[in-house]
């Protein structure tokens, strides 16, 4: 009974956890009439840090600074900017912290590589654990 | 040799522990963003001049002086608490100080330049926030030092205050010609 219940609670909880959440800002007269657009400028908008909240992307914050960016982006892939235009055009004006993924750059390569870094000591530290009290263990 | 290697986590928490109280109490402002646009030319732009007919050309505004950028607009509360304190920099000599004022209604900004009285040399209108996109702004109000040859050489996000204005005033007297 417990059993059930519990395992139907992590069910809830793991689907609210990976749910994808459908929270949008973008304001109807934003739309682009070309689909292919705006699913482009969606998708710029999605990593682009909305700078007045700044843990929301500007795809779902409503600050007007978001709107005025998601606007901007909309015009700039209308006129046939590339992506990485866009993304640079941003980064020269607010530099990387506007992207929500941050490139890798010599400067930010500890933020990158040190989580496996981290891992590698880990896996070392439990090797070295487990050979250790593997020698301990009287012989039967 | 095992119960001294049990101190060991308990130093790197208090170390952490350290750190995080640092934190805590040193004044600053965990939102603020550094400019990415210090020692860089100033952004070229043309606009509408609130104060005459004539167009504001960014290129004639700055040069051969020190010019301090304010971005203000009058719904900005804080732009009015910092006023006083734009009006005492503009009588710093060797320096003018321009405005630019955001998204706002040209109307409202005269009415609200007469009452507190005007320190700026001339006003760009930015009437949709793409000059102020331009600047890298990201809240009002936003000052910045701009250095005889076209280059900016500090930023302030959040209003000039009594708290801040000494220090604001030497990076101004600083990159002062």
């Amino acid at each position: 009974m417990i059993k059930t219940f519990s395992l139907s609670v992590l069910i809830i909880v793991i689907t609210i956890l990976f749910s994808k959440t459908t929270i949008y800002s973008v304001e109807p007269e934003e739309f682009l009439q070309n689909s292919k657009q705006e699913l482009k400028a969606r998708n710029i908008s999605k990593n682009v840090r909305c700078l007045v909240c700044q843990n929301q992307s500007i795809d779902e914050s409503a600050a007007p600074l978001a709107k005025d960016l998601r606007i901007l982006i909309r015009k700039k892939v209308k006129e046939g900017h590339t992506e990485n235009e866009i993304y640079k055009f941003l980064t020269d004006r607010y530099g990387d912290f506007i992207l929500l993924k941050p490139p890798l750059k010599r400067i930010t390569f500890m933020l990158w590589f040190l989580p496996f870094v981290f891992l590698a000591i880990g896996i070392f530290i439990l090797s070295w654990h487990h050979k250790k009290s593997k020698k301990k263990l009287p012989h039967i | 040799m095992k119960k001294q290697l049990l101190i060991f986590p308990s130093i790197v928490f208090f170390f952490i522990l350290l750190v995080f109280f640092y934190l805590l109490i040193i004044d600053r402002d965990p939102t603020e963003l550094p400019s990415v646009l210090i020692e860089k030319k100033a952004p070229r732009f043309e606009a509408e001049s609130l104060l005459d007919d004539k167009k504001f050309i960014s290129t004639e505004e700055f040069a051969n002086k020190t010019v301090i950028v304010n971005f203000f607009a009058t719904w900005c509360k804080p732009c009015r608490e910092e006023h006083p304190y734009i009006k005492r920099l503009s009588n710093t000599k060797g320096i003018k100080i321009i405005g630019i004022n955001y998204k706002d209604n040209p109307q409202r900004t005269i009415k609200w330049l007469k009452e507190l009285g005007n320190p700026y040399s001339n006003i760009a209108i930015d009437s949709n926030g793409q000059i102020g996109i331009d600047w890298g702004v990201y809240g009002l109000p936003e000052t910045f030092v701009v250095n005889a040859e076209g280059i900016i050489k500090y930023r302030h996000v959040g209003p000039i205050t009594k708290k801040v204005y000494n220090n604001f005033y030497s990076k101004v007297i600083a990159n002062r010609e």
